[in-house]
């Protein structure tokens, strides 16, 4: 068990500077997300603290110890790769094994030991094969054994999901966080995808160009998004964000009025998510456009309207059909959540509140 | 019909050039044939020629010799190889560069290597028995290629250098390929450089290793052209490769049945070779995917 601090950590490749002045604590026993485009230094941060890439500068520490200079064996870590990294020469058993046996175990332990977390993660079968002669699924569950086998006191895993389909993805999913909440582990888990990290995190840092952008429970980076970009990247269909300017205690963009209580300005971004809005037929509705696509989902449609500029969707019932072009009104579903956001700097315009602003 | 008739150019020249002196040496190998006497192969003796193999004193010497050389050459370039690729891994700022340089004594031709190195290990004006002898002056004025030991030696080292340059970059290649995520699994899991290594790196080399040991086993084999132009089989008969003696037999002593019995000896050698490999490659292969 332990936490993990990262004070201004730095990281350069030559010239190129993938991850700079980085902060993050990660308390004990949480499960840290770090969820992000591609390329935005996700790996290169939980390589950092694995130490497996030097950082230019900053300190880490673990459990209020300084670990820079110290070897990967000595932070007392289990790392998940995204393509396991399994010894393709070794059996699973001796896969799962190898750990303990570097670490001096005594082999009536180490069989124990091995047999317990096969069991553990459903391998007890597959324990004589090799790696070359298992399933995605399986080989991901000999790396998920491999880490926890011996206990360490902090989890890392880069995108371990991502080799999968959909539907095991979903199965690995709840083992994972049926596994976190059985060993209490601190964990920190890089994913590009944004289900994963609703599903899994205690808190999420949403990383981009390097930089934490927000940090904070899935809960509130889906409720309250810092900036535009987070705004954006959570939420599926993302949150519709309209350009616009407030005046008279209203928003206005072509086709779109919203009574908002902020003071006059121009250059706003008004956001709210599809499952936010409901069609309507109200004359006076605050979004009204033409019907541009309509998409079933399954459970609902998507349903796109269009005005000067701007797409607007929203999420309405799985029954509802209209014609394409046809007269669309959007109206806020009661206790929806509209979000305000300044256009130059992208970030979130709090006058409001710190929740948002609900109709 | 027509593929056939257009097979025909390309069958000829082999048959012309490759089945037919084989075939031709195979059957002269159980004939007698001095080329002193006759122009043509003279009468069938059986396996004489191959019986005759078994006692003759030089035959004998040229096995052990080719023995040692075959074994030393191999184990010192797989070694070397496999070092030079471990530190050649990293690219470097020099990276580049060190692979030009490092190809270059593959690029010359073995014959020549053979004349250098003499040259060099000349105990009167060689630029290597100089610079030893002048580093350790118990080796001044050594007499290199005239010691049947020493020889052995300097011949062991113009192959070995030679060849590890190729099985270098054989073994990069090998290198290359070995998921990277492995090793650093191995580090986290608490493995020592030795360890990783050995118990790491090293197993999953084995394909490569094995296709590299078998090459060069088969060209140290057939190594001809440095006996020829830097020991030319002496001091006495102490570098007097299998290969070699063959040369000698047939086309010093014009001995061709004999030759060309010797030449099918080493043919052999070299496909029980080859067969084994390719035994152990199946046999990895099985374990790999059954
Ligand atoms: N060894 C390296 N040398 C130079 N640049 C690198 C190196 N490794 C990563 N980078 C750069 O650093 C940045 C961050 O890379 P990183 O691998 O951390 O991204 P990521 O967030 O994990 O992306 P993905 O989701 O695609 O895995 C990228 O722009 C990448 O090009
Ligand atoms: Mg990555």
């Amino acid at each position: 068990m332990a936490d993990v601090r990262l004070v201004d950590i730095e990281k350069k490749y030559g010239n190129f500077l993938a991850v700079p002045q980085l902060n993050l604590t990660i308390e004990d026993g949480e499960f840290l997300v770090l969820l992000g485009p591609s390329g935005c230094g996700k790996t290169t941060t939980m390589r950092m603290i694995a130490g497996l890439e030097e950082i230019t500068s900053g300190d880490i520490e673990i459990a209020g110890k300084r670990i820079n200079d110290k070897p990967p064996k000595d932070r007392d870590i289990a790392m998940v790769f995204q393509n396991y990294g399994l010894y393709p020469h070794m059996t699973v058993r001796q896969n799962i094994d190898y750990p303990l046996k570097l670490r001096g175990v005594d082999r009536a332990a180490r069989t124990r030991r091995v047999q317990e977390t096969a069991e553990k993660v459903e391998l007890e079968a597959l324990l004589e094969r090799r790696p070359s002669e298992l399933s995605g699924g399986q080989r991901q569950r000999v790396a998920l054994a491999r880490a926890i086998v011996r206990t360490p006191s902090i989890f890392l895993m880069d995108e371990p999901l991502s080799n999968l389909d959909a539907k095991l993805r979903v199965t690995m999913r709840a083992e994972l966080k049926h596994l976190h909440h059985e060993l209490g582990v601190t964990t920190v888990y890089v994913t590009h995808d944004q289900m994963e990290a609703m599903t899994l995190a205690s808190r999420i840092a949403i990383m981009r160009e390097g930089r934490i952008v927000q940090l904070d429970t899935p809960k509130r980076i889906y409720s309250e998004p810092a900036d535009l970009f987070v705004a954006g990247f959570i939420g599926s269909p993302s949150m519709n964000l309209i350009d616009g300017a407030i005046a008279g205690g209203v928003f206005t963009a072509p086709g779109v009025s919203f009574p908002v209580d902020q003071p006059d300005r121009d250059d706003v971004v008004l956001g709210i998510r599809p499952e936010d809005l409901e069609i309507s037929t109200a004359p006076d509705a605050p979004v009204i456009g033409k019907l541009y696509a309509l998409e079933l989902t399954g459970e609902s449609t998507l349903v796109t309207l269009r005005t000067g500029a701007n797409s607007v969707c929203a999420r309405g019932p799985a029954d509802h059909e209209a014609e394409i072009n046809a007269p669309c009104h959007f109206v806020p579903k009661p206790g929806a959540r509209v979000h305000l956001f300044d256009r130059p700097s992208g970030h979130r315009l709090d006058g409001l509140s710190a929740k948002g602003q609900t109709l | 019909m027509l593929p056939y008739w257009l097979l025909i150019p390309a069958f000829v020249i082999v048959l012309a050039t490759t089945i037919y002196p084989l075939a031709y040496s195979f059957v002269t190998s159980f004939r007698e044939w001095d080329l002193t006497k006759q122009r043509r192969p003279d009468g069938f003796v059986g396996f004489d020629n191959y019986l005759h193999a078994a006692s003759e004193s030089g035959f004998q010497n040229s096995l052990w010799v080719t023995t040692i050389f075959v074994v030393t050459s191999v184990a010192l370039t797989l070694v070397i190889a496999m070092s030079l690729a471990l530190l050649l891994r990293r690219k470097g700022r020099m990276h580049t560069f060190t692979r030009i340089v490092l190809i270059l004594p593959f690029a010359m031709s073995p014959a020549l290597i053979g004349v250098s190195y003499r040259f060099m290990f000349n105990p009167e004006f060689g630029v290597l028995a100089k610079g030893l002898g002048a580093v350790f002056p118990a080796l001044e004025g050594m007499p290199w290629l005239a010691d049947p030991n020493l020889a052995m030696a300097i011949l062991v080292l113009t192959d070995v250098w030679h060849w590890a340059p190729y099985m270098t970059f054989m073994c990069l290649g090998g290198l290359a390929s070995i998921p990277r995520e492995t090793e650093e699994a191995a580090r986290i899991d608490g493995a020592s450089y030795l360890r990783i290594f050995f118990g790491i790196i090293l197993p999953q080399m084995k394909g490569v290793l094995l296709v590299t040991a078998v090459l060069k086993t088969i060209f140290a084999l057939k190594m001809f052209d440095q006996v020829v132009t830097l020991t030319g089989g002496g001091p006495g008969t102490s570098t007097e490769t299998l290969a070699f003696f063959v040369f000698n037999v047939g086309f010093k002593w014009y001995d061709m049945g004999y030759a060309s019995a010797l030449a099918w000896i080493l043919t052999a050698i070299m496909m029980l070779i080859s067969i084994w490999y390719v035994r152990m490659l199946l046999s990895d292969r099985k374990m790999a995917t059954a």
